[in-house]
């Protein structure tokens, strides 16, 4: 299904300090169900929007966006100020970048292509519609 | 007794009592506070909710007035909420948890906020703002 994308592609924090554009179409979207999406969003999984890092253009807050190695080579960006998980970026997939879909301000024009580390899934959480599940990661 | 933590480990707490009610909630301030779809949580009575360590890393954001959103400063993870009217409870974000709390969410709040990009497919009960009257 595809449907209009907010043009422009906006998006920003809680505290709207740090603010980004997407320029262009995102390459795909998908919903992460591992252990440390969970932490890092504090629910019952991630939903990662991934871009061509060119594509991607943080206009206001630098200063106040803060990086976690949460595994090596890989940072998860948030703003200081109000702990919004705002985007990852990984040493090995340097041309991507996976901005957090919460944070979008409009409708990025794709849906989820499905449900990805469900092996780890929440104890909580039932998984209720048609997408395709994945035990694993999106390479794998 | 529910132990949890954030991602790097810094912070970790206790929940010596029994959570409440989970629910999804769907507003846009939770969507941007989690960078996710909606939020799940559930809250603990503050006398049965402890920091256990790391506390000086735990920072507040005062989202709305007297609403303050608890996150660890090193690594981000949102880990509980508390409001100055009411001070009993501590609404904890259920995947900073390590196991499985056993509560289960029990409705979808703030659905009228929702992300155009999500689509509700369980059939728990929806409201389209907090109230759940």
């Amino acid at each position: 299904m595809t449907t209009a994308r907010s043009s422009p592609l906006t998006g920003r924090c809680l505290c709207g300090a740090v603010r980004y554009r997407i320029h262009g179409a995102p390459l795909t979207m998908y919903y992460c169900h591992c252990q440390q999406c969970r932490r890092a969003s504090g629910a019952s999984f991630a939903t990662n929007l991934l871009v061509r890092t060119e594509s991607l253009e943080l206009e206001a807050g630098a200063e106040l966006l803060a990086g976690f190695e949460s595994s090596p080579g890989k940072r998860r960006h948030f703003c200081s100020r109000c702990g919004s998980p705002i985007f990852s970026a990984a040493e090995a997939t340097p041309s991507l970048r996976s901005v957090r879909g919460g944070t979008l301000d409009g409708d990025p024009g794709l849906r989820a292509v499905g449900h990805f580390h469900v092996a780890s899934r929440s104890a909580w959480f039932e998984i209720r519609d048609e997408l395709p599940q994945h035990a694993g990661g999106l390479g794998e | 007794m529910l132990e949890g933590g954030c991602l790097c480990g810094g912070v970790r707490f206790r929940v010596t009592g029994k959570l409440g009610p989970a629910g999804f909630c769907h507003c846009k301030m939770c969507q941007r506070a989690t960078g996710s779809a909606f939020a799940s949580n559930a809250p603990a009575r503050t006398r049965y909710f402890e920091i256990a360590k790391g506390a000086e890393l735990v920072n507040e954001y005062e989202s709305s007035p007297g609403k303050f959103r608890a996150f660890c400063r090193r690594c981000g993870s949102p880990l509980y909420s508390r409001r100055n009217d009411e001070p009993e409870l501590r609404r904890v974000r259920l995947g900073t948890l390590d196991g499985d709390p056993e509560r289960r969410p029990l409705a979808h709040v703030w659905v009228g906020s929702k992300a155009p990009w999500y689509t509700i497919t369980d059939s728990l009960p929806q409201y389209a703002d907090g109230d759940v009257r």
